[in-house]
């Protein structure tokens, strides 16, 4: 195992040592390549229009934010051969992404990874994909063409402000290129072990009079990971398509529209509970996904200076899954403004409102909503004011977000942050910030029931009940940041927290084991017929969390460019009622990694040759049975013809499989090294 | 019959002198030395910009040079308003009408303060947004892996440059 590792970096390394040893200069430009003297024809429109390889970095706005933000850029992710976006957010720091199984995830920022990643908020091009039915997000149907994505802004650390609830622990941010950018046609096809076959496409065009657009299509399908009991359930295969639309009116206004429609089959396996004989059971089936939305915004400059956006989308999911189903309407609306106020105060301010229509649809007996049916609304508003104190030099950003769901009261969400800019090439921020994790239907409308067996010949079930007090979970989270631009290839950032939690989600007995009694719910059932322990989820967690993270970045020439993240988190959890059921403060501790760190070498060997190594490391998650473990990724790309591209991926490569993480009832899964090659047309 | 080993090696130069593919392959700063270029030719520089009507017009770099040979490639055989073009590497702020542009990519508060001082008759160019709110004239930026640049037009002004309107049409930012 280790030794096919070292033969494939010997291998990749062969082509790199010749490349080196033939390139002469590594500022002349190969046969074919647009020489300086050939840029002199063009325009100062052409010019403004070339992409630029390894641009050099400079303070960008990312740079002088008072928050820890990580930008995972377009180039990133195509270099780094994933063909998922949650295998791409491996390359931030403070993100601990581990795969379940084939299409399944638990992705968390600074702690609390599970599947449904609760208390993170994503957002593609500013729709949110939380959803209020489990709260969280599913990841297997958060997808695009990965070719035009622009970047993902990966934001650790409460940003309730101005992302709004559930923006806990971070917020996730994927945006698409403008279809300005995204001009001609790009075809791509590949295949290999596990993501067995994937065909890509894209064409994009624009008119004379500002508009641009573009349409895509993809289709997948992958194979299983690696079963202990060779029971192969998850295999998964999907289709989607959409399209964009930008109209820039030549300055004070811009409009885009948008929208996507996808259908997937994931192989899943699920527990099911049920309150007649069998009782209980493994099912291995498959999840019919499929969704679609709609997006509109339309941003506006005033003559003042100020600016107006306005956005507003249609959302729509099915899930058919095997234990359940449910179809959700969502319609979303915000608005808001920045303006300046005299010469040192910056005010952003908006509004917004949704609703969202969950329709439950029952599929075994132990899994059941009610009411089936809800309509869930959000209403928020927020200010904020960034007050420069010295010019350049010092800030100080302070606000809050004000906003009320069907299932709370009026909350608030502030935040003061502080930056302060010695030079321009050094930043030092600090911040405090208040969230919260607003309920869901999980918690008020959720009956979940599991069977635990056969107690003095009465058959023993526990059932947790909705909990019509279950609150809002709370964060106070204080950082510290420091950024420097050291010459022009070298960047580092630090980013450190502490942040104390109350009032978090936990599963608590509710009382003594007793007999049912003709409880008409679930389902009707004979009195006597079993026993019950009551639970149901409480507000009783709370604790801290500490770590930090540094990434520096180094470019040590225009055609090579290092990477590096290092992750330490350190929970300390809990709880004002033991025993609890289910998940423990040290069961939630110990499923997210103490340390984890990347490093990430890009090589250009030449014009038409590229390389890219990943090393990861993840500590044990002991909770989760997955213990630590170190693996590579490698991509080699050759542009062999004007337009073509020929890759080759390895990923996870110095072993057969490794587990990540294990949510899955029955065995644990790993996941497999795979390889495959893919060949993509632009023009 | 060629042996494998052969082949392999051929095949892999040959990968190495075919073009890459249809997205361009640019050096960022074979496009800013291009845009230099241009600037020359949208912008009229005052007569006593120079020391006399035969000296050549000075293109300084301050520092460190990015350019590798991309500016001397891109400048072989240009003139601006009938003068050569003279390429200088410096390591200290010129003598008056020495230079008509200076570009640097030292942008700390002191390098820019210097060149606040140059004086009219030359153009301040320099890497980074915050060039031009500091008061130097061009600042080049990177926007979605493209080369972009700011104007301030008051500091433009105060040196005594005359900017075609076209310059402030592409500009990314212009301020006053």
């Amino acid at each position: 195992m280790a030794n096919d590792a070292k033969r494939l970096l010997r291998l990749l390394c062969a082509p790199a040592m010749l490349a080196v040893a033939l390139r002469a200069d590594p500022q002349q430009g190969t046969a074919g390549q647009p020489t300086p003297s050939s840029l002199k024809a063009l325009s100062l429109e052409q010019l403004s229009q070339i992409e630029v390889t390894s641009p050099s970095k400079q303070p960008t706005p990312a740079f002088r934010s008072p928050v820890a933000i990580y930008v995972i850029t377009g180039e990133d992710i195509r270099r780094s051969g994933v063909t998922t976006i949650p295998d791409a957010l491996r390359l931030a720091p403070g993100v601990e992404v581990a795969r379940i199984d084939g299409s399944k995830w638990s992705v968390g920022i600074r702690g609390f990874g599970t599947r449904n990643s609760r208390d993170v908020l994503v957002l593609i091009d500013g729709r949110s994909v939380y959803t209020p039915l489990f709260a969280g997000t599913y990841w297997e149907v958060q997808d695009t063409l990965l070719e035009d994505i622009d970047r993902i802004e990966v934001i650790r650390g409460p940003g309730g402000t101005i992302w709004g609830p559930n923006a806990v622990n971070g917020v996730i941010n994927i945006i698409t290129r403008s279809s300005r950018e995204t001009e001609g046609t790009y075809v791509r096809i590949g295949g290999g072990n596990e993501e067995q076959g994937h065909v890509g496409f894209r064409y994009g065009g624009s008119a004379a009079n500002g508009l641009s657009y573009r349409v895509y299509a993809k289709g997948y399908t992958r194979g299983p990971e690696i079963h202990s009991d060779h029971d192969n359930f998850d295999d998964w295969r999907g289709v989607q398509s959409g399209f964009r639309m930008d109209w820039d009116r030549g300055g004070a206004d811009t409009f885009t529209f948008q929208g996507d429609l996808y259908q997937q089959e994931d192989g899943e396996r699920v527990a099911l509970s049920s309150y007649v004989p069998a009782f209980t059971g493994v099912v291995d089936g498959t999840a019919s996904l499929s969704g679609g939305n709609l997006l509109a915004r339309w941003t506006h400059k005033l003559k003042n200076g100020t600016d107006l956006q306005v956005q507003t989308y249609y959302d729509r999911t099915n899930r058919y899954e095997p234990n359940l189903g449910e179809n959700r309407d969502t319609f979303d609306i915000d608005l808001v403004a920045r303006t300046r106020a005299g010469t040192r105060h910056q005010l952003t301010y908006g509004a917004g409102a949704r609703l969202s229509d969950g329709r439950f649809l029952e599929v075994a007996s132990g899994l059941v909503f009610d009411p089936a049916n809800r309509l869930d609304y959000l209403l928020t508003g927020f200010f904020q004011d960034e007050i420069t104190l010295i010019d350049r030099k010092l800030s100080l950003t302070a606000g809050s977000k004000v906003l009320r769901t069907n299932y709370t009261g009026l909350e608030f969400e502030p935040s003061v942050r502080l930056l302060w800019m010695p030079t321009e090439k050094h930043a030092f921020w600090a911040s405090f910030t208040h969230a919260v994790r607003t309920p869901s239907r999980a918690e008020r409308d959720f009956y979940l029931s599991s069977y635990l067996g056969l107690a003095g010949g009465v058959q023993l079930f526990a059932r947790f009940n909705p909990n019509p007090d279950f609150a809002p979970e709370q964060l106070n989270g204080y950082e510290l940041g420091y950024r420097a631009l050291i010459a022009g290839n070298f960047f580092i950032d630090f980013a450190g927290f502490w942040n104390h939690y109350h009032d978090l989600f936990s599963q608590d007995i509710a009382g003594p084991i007793h007999e049912e009694t003709g409880l008409p719910f679930p389902q009707p059932v004979q009195p006597g017929s079993y026993l019950l322990l009551p639970a149901e989820f409480g507000n009783d967690l709370f604790g801290s969390s500490s770590g930090g993270e540094i990434a520096p970045e180094w470019r040590p020439a225009n055609f090579w460019r290092m990477r590096a993240t290092y992750s330490y988190l350190n929970m300390s959890l809990d709880t004002r009622v033991p025993p609890t059921l289910g998940s423990t403060p040290a069961s939630i501790e110990r499923s997210s990694p103490r340390h984890q760190a990347t490093m990430q070498s890009s090589f250009d060997l030449t014009k038409a040759l590229q390389a890219d190594l990943i090393y990861r490391y993840v500590s044990a998650l002991p909770a989760q049975s997955a213990p630590a473990y170190s693996t590579g990724d490698a991509r080699l790309a050759w542009r062999f013809l004007p337009g073509f591209e020929f890759a080759v991926v390895g990923r996870n490569l110095f072993r057969p499989g490794q587990v990540e993480y294990a949510a899955d009832p029955g065995g644990p899964v790993a996941i497999r090294r795979s390889v495959y090659g893919s060949l993509t047309w632009r023009k | 019959m060629a042996s494998p080993p052969n082949r392999l090696a051929r095949f892999l130069l040959i990968s190495l002198l075919l073009p890459g593919g249809a997205a361009a392959q640019v050096r960022e700063y074979d496009v800013k030395a291009a845009f230099l270029l241009n600037f020359t030719k949208f912008i009229e520089w005052p007569a006593d910009a120079f020391a006399d009507a035969s000296s050549p017009f000075g293109l300084c770099i301050l520092g460190q040079d990015p350019f590798g040979r991309a500016l001397d490639e891109v400048m072989k055989g240009e003139t601006v308003a009938g003068r050569n073009i003279a390429i200088r590497r410096i390591s200290d702020l010129p003598e008056p009408q020495a230079c008509q542009i200076v570009f640097t990519t030292e942008t700390g508060e002191e390098a820019v303060a210097g060149l606040r001082r140059l004086g009219p008759g030359v153009l301040t160019v320099a890497d980074g947004e915050n060039f031009v709110r500091e008061g130097g004239i061009i600042g080049f930026v990177i926007e979605n892996r493209r080369v972009r640049f700011d104007i301030n037009r008051t500091a433009a002004e105060a040196a005594g440059l005359k900017f075609s309107s076209k310059l402030f049409t592409v500009a990314r930012v212009v301020r006053k």
